[in-house]
């Protein structure tokens, strides 16, 4: 058996330890007087806070029971916020009256257009109300997949959908301005195959500004799930065993370097983007965290050293699912972890990064994009998301302009600090008896999911035979055709659809006057390092081949070679992905 | 006799689908893919992250009709430009370009690009109906013999007559105009009759890791022949009932990718036999080229039937020489008695030997081979794995029989340590 098998084993024990415990409230007399009295301390610990209209709210909404069997079916299923199983929240106060506490805004906005200089002005700008730094860099194609600017045949790619990252000087010019050493200071990469040298730019550039010493205070997340890569979104330079070595030397060089950084972000976003179903988004999101987790246990770490350090991304889009996905996300991850993994209490928390979902978006009609993110949104925060991205209305046939953009953000400010949804009660929505029917269902499929898997042999087997690409696939083409056959409505598309023509929209988009202007920063960077560049490739080459840290060679090898260098440098090494149809 | 006169239904229309360099997006492309087949057309698919000289060899030496590109993270104005520019420049300015990309190509990208060669953009909402109708209507048509061909697109065309000529006298007579006259280009020295090619045809079931190993023995050949050139044709079967092929193998081909390598899909529109009925007609079209050291066949996934290679060999066997590949999961000792291929193959390939039952297969393929004691070879070879030693082998042991050049020191040893 897998992991996964035990795994779904050790969530239907937890299930049913739940309701032999809801039994025994209700049989045995001592214990339901404990809970009685433990809900009566919780309840008498809750603030009371008051609307800006006077009415008085508890900080902690809380079942209106006392019947004990209600109380430990709460208490022991869903958890208080913060408490395990952590179907509720994470934490215990979350949104919370931000404007009073030191508590960072949940909002993250994801950026990156032309050259470096180019996003640290959209940088700048978005970030000028925020009270946090909280950066979120998008990468252009070229970088995505290790290549130089100046490779034959992507100069139409550079900087277009994401910046144009070659050397560390692109990465100091990317957050000039910027003092990454701040406490409240956050940077995220959406960077995957690569991310290890691009984090490693990103740790030299810091250096050259902040100091040597500075590396432990960095702060941020870089994606960098290879498994998902294979899985969905295709961005996969090596073989897969030596992706997962890459990325496993990045990992354990930074949990005991750089302690304020998330190496890895699971992400189920580009799963569901690809096609796949919430369920199958949640089951294989959740089942590339473990495989991470044995891998890494594999290789000699601490689960409760490595736990702590993983961050966890879904999509949300409008599917019902949506109501609870994040919900059973975290509840899944918290018994698998410490039942299935005898992880401690901080590496048993799901951290989630939530951001509304890309496909849901259509050109038809697209203002109608601020409605539909706006309900994403709304679903992000009622399963409680760490952080969130909202995407801009114009996203289906460009890179956010800086108006879209700046909608998008004002959108999350309207929803959780003009309205009063999120401010003032935690766990408002919680236990809602459709929550709770859908909770259980989309439980339950995610388990069988995890079961299918595990007769395969677990992810890494499954995903040999395609099995994931294969259902992404299938449940892409289903929602095609729904769409086509009207099944699925969407305004402006296939329903209600007027003639309104297309207004003019201006596109952000690099002209080619910029992308010349990369290649020859790139070339001068070359030709400057042209003599000390080999030495070093040379190596980063002998680490390679044998058993070495990699990344932490990368950090020395980014001061003297560039992206493409270094990729050529390791496919030589290991060979090339062979694509999965 | 009588039936050798009716023509065949008309040729399927040939389709290649990619999507750009530094793309992944493949989601919208297999949904089209998956239409395209269902309406009967053969489609070959070059998967993401395509470079513009991919698409470009693969158009011409798969002779299709249209160029349909699905690209979704921008750049596209300068890559539709750049796959143009370089079939005009190899002579294909007669193959059509489409494209799609949801709503990132917009009507004014749509303007520049017809400006600049492509035939048209699908743009976000057309039915898939709509899109099937339309790529019929505009691109079917039957595809001629050329005498300005040049090149691989001459072969390539020659292939295609091949493959849609009736039964019998009209495929012998391309076959002798080929020969005669409008032959493709040749090198300096004239084919012989008795041409140099030395032919392997490549069997086994379906998941076995073919067209992985095919890869690798590529990459060993170029490695070893400075000069050489190797062709490949891949046979995958049509769909039974509409006609329609995805031909998927160029996706895994990540070494194969070279001006020196001809590789020609060949779906097998109703052969029954594990290839084309075109194929034996192929690999003559490619022997008296005289262009290639080296030719692969690969058959569809069989194992239990009759060997195609000698079954079409009325005059002898196909191929010089046949090698079966097959993986440690084949069901047991008895299932092992049944692979009537295991009789005919000069080598054969224990492929994926990492895997924990691997040494069992071959302890039994071996005793196998040993009762048929015709001295034939076995080999384990791990055709995932970068540069493994069982693949190197292989690769001597074929270029030794089919007197190959081999330049040693080709290889890195490599003893890499991955994730576990």
């Amino acid at each position: 058996m897998s992991s996964l098998g035990r795994i779904a084993d050790a969530v239907d024990a937890y299930n049913a330890h739940v309701s032999a415990e809801v039994t025994r409230a209700r049989t045995d007399a001592k214990f339901a007087a404990d809970l009685r009295a433990r809900w009566a301390k919780i309840r008498a610990s809750i603030e009371t806070t008051h609307s800006p209209t006077g009415t008085p709210l508890p900080r902690l909404a809380l079942p209106p029971t006392d019947e004990p069997g209600a109380i430990a079916e709460y208490l022991f299923g869903q958890g208080l916020p913060g408490e395990f199983p952590y179907a509720n929240a994470a934490y215990r106060e979350m949104y919370l009256d931000r404007e009073t506490t030191t508590g960072e805004e949940p909002m993250r906005l994801f950026a990156g257009l032309g050259l470096a200089e180019d996003t640290n002005a959209r940088f700048k700008h978005l970030s000028t109300h925020q009270k946090s730094l909280r950066l979120s860099t998008a990468f252009d194609g070229p970088t995505l997949y290790g290549l130089d600017s100046d490779h034959e045949g992507v100069l139409g790619k550079v900087g277009e959908g994401g910046v144009a990252i070659d050397t560390v000087e692109d990465m100091t010019r990317l957050f000039a301005g910027f003092d990454l050493t701040r406490k409240d200071a956050s940077v995220s990469m959406t960077m995957n195959a690569p991310a290890p040298v691009i984090l490693a730019m990103f740790i030299a550039s810091a250096k050259r500004r902040f100091g040597p010493g500075c590396v432990p205070n960095l702060r941020g997340t870089i994606q960098a799930d290879m498994l998902k890569e294979v899985q969905a979104q295709n961005e996969v330079i090596f073989p897969i065993d030596a992706s997962l070595r890459f990325l496993c030397d990045m990992i354990e060089w930074c949990v005991p370097n750089m302690p304020r950084w998330y190496p890895v972000s699971i992400s189920g976003y580009h799963i569901a983007e690809a096609g796949a179903t919430p369920v199958q988004q949640a089951a294989f999101t959740l089942s590339n965290g473990f495989t991470y987790v044995e891998l890494l246990r594999a290789r000699g770490a601490d689960v409760n050293a490595i736990g702590p350090r993983l961050s966890f991304f879904l999509d949300c889009g409008l599917d019902v699912e949506y109501l609870v996905l994040g919900r059973v996300c975290r509840r899944l991850w918290a018994i698998g972890m410490r039942d299935a993994f005898g992880a401690n209490t901080k590496a048993q928390v799901l951290k989630l990064h939530t951001q509304t979902s890309g496909r849901s978006l259509v050109t038809a009609e697209f203002q109608n994009n601020l409605t539909r993110t706006a309900v994403e949104l709304m679903l992000s925060y009622l399963n409680y998301t760490n952080s969130c991205h909202s995407n801009s209305a114009d996203e289906p046939f460009t890179t956010p302009t800086e108006k879209y953009a700046t909608l998008a953000s004002h959108g999350q400010s309207i929803i959780m600090e003009e309205s009063g949804v999120f401010k003032h009660m935690m766990n408002v929505f919680g236990g809602a008896p459709g929550l709770l029917i859908l909770e259980k269902e989309v439980e339950q499929a995610i388990l069988a999911v995890f079961r299918e898997m595990d007769t395969l042999g677990g992810v890494l087997a499954a995903q040999e035979q395609r099995y994931q690409r294969s259902k992404i696939q299938e449940a892409g083409h289903a929602y095609e055709q729904q769409i086509y056959s009207g099944k699925r409505p969407i305004i402006g598309l296939n329903k209600y659809v007027t003639d309104e023509p297309m207004p003019s929209v201006p596109l952000a988009r690099t002209s080619p006057k910029k992308q010349r202007l990369q290649v020859e920063r790139l070339r001068a960077f070359k030709k400057k390092h042209a003599k000390s560049a080999p030495a070093a490739l040379q190596k980063l080459e002998n680490i390679a081949r044998g058993k070495g840290n990699v990344f932490a060679e990368l950090i020395n090898t980014v001061e003297v070679c560039s992206l493409g260098q270094i990729t050529a440098c390791l496919t030589d090494v290991v060979g090339k992905f062979r694509p999965m149809v | 006799m009588a039936a050798a006169q009716k023509p065949r239904p008309p040729a399927p229309l040939r389709i290649l689908t990619a999507v750009p360099i530094c793309d992944g997006h493949d989601s919208a492309v297999s949904t089209i893919n998956m239409e395209l087949a269902r309406h009967g057309f053969e489609v070959i698919y070059l998967g993401y992250h395509c470079p513009v000289d991919v698409i470009v060899r693969a158009a011409l030496q798969e002779d299709v009709h249209v160029v349909g590109i699905s690209s979704y993270n921008g750049g596209h104005i300068v890559f539709f430009k750049e796959v143009i520019d370089q079939l005009r420049a190899r002579g294909a300015r007669d193959i059509p370009i489409f494209g799609g990309g949801g709503g990132t190509i917009t009507k004014a990208d749509e303007r520049v690009m017809q400006r600049q060669g492509t035939d048209r953009i699908f743009h976000a909402g057309t039915p898939l109906a709509d899109i099937m109708a339309q790529i019929r209507r505009d691109y079917a048509r039957p595809l001629k013999p050329n005498s300005k061909l040049r090149g691989d697109r001459a072969l390539a065309r020659a292939i295609t007559l091949a493959e849609s000529a009736t039964v019998g006298a009209a495929l012998r007579r391309d076959l002798s105009d080929l020969r005669s006259g409008q032959s493709p280009s040749r090198r300096k020295t004239a084919p012989t009759a008795n041409a140099r090619s030395f032919v392997v045809g490549v069997a086994g079931p379906g998941g076995a890791g073919k067209s992985t190993l095919i890869d690798e023995l590529t990459s060993r050949f170029l490695r070893q022949n400075p000069t050489g050139r190797i062709a490949i044709l891949a046979n995958d079967p049509s769909h039974p009932d509409t006609g329609g092929a995805i031909l998927g193998d160029r996706v895994s081909m990540i070494y194969a990718q070279d001006d020196r390598v001809f590789f020609r899909s060949l779906a097998t529109r109703g052969s029954l036999t594990g290839l084309s009925a075109a194929a034996p007609a192929a690999i003559e079209i490619l022997k008296k080229s005289g262009e290639f050291d080296l030719i692969l066949v690969e058959s569809v996934g069989i194992g239990q039937e009759s060997d195609p290679f000698r079954l079409f060999g009325p005059k002898g066997p196909l191929v010089d020489a046949m090698l079966f590949v097959l993986a440690p999961y084949y069901g047991g000792r008895l299932q092992l008695q049944k692979i009537g291929l295991l009789n005919g193959a000069d080598f054969v390939a224990l492929n994926k030997c990492d895997h924990p039952m691997a040494h069992t297969a071959r302890a039994e393929i071996a005793a196998r081979l040993d009762v048929n004691g015709k001295g034939q070879r076995l080999f384990g070879t791990v055709a995932a794995q970068h540069h493994d030693p069982g693949v190197d082998t292989l690769y001597a042991a074929l270029a030794d029989r089919g007197g190959l050049t081999v330049t040693p020191g080709g290889e890195k040893p490599c003893q890499l340590v991955v994730a576990p």
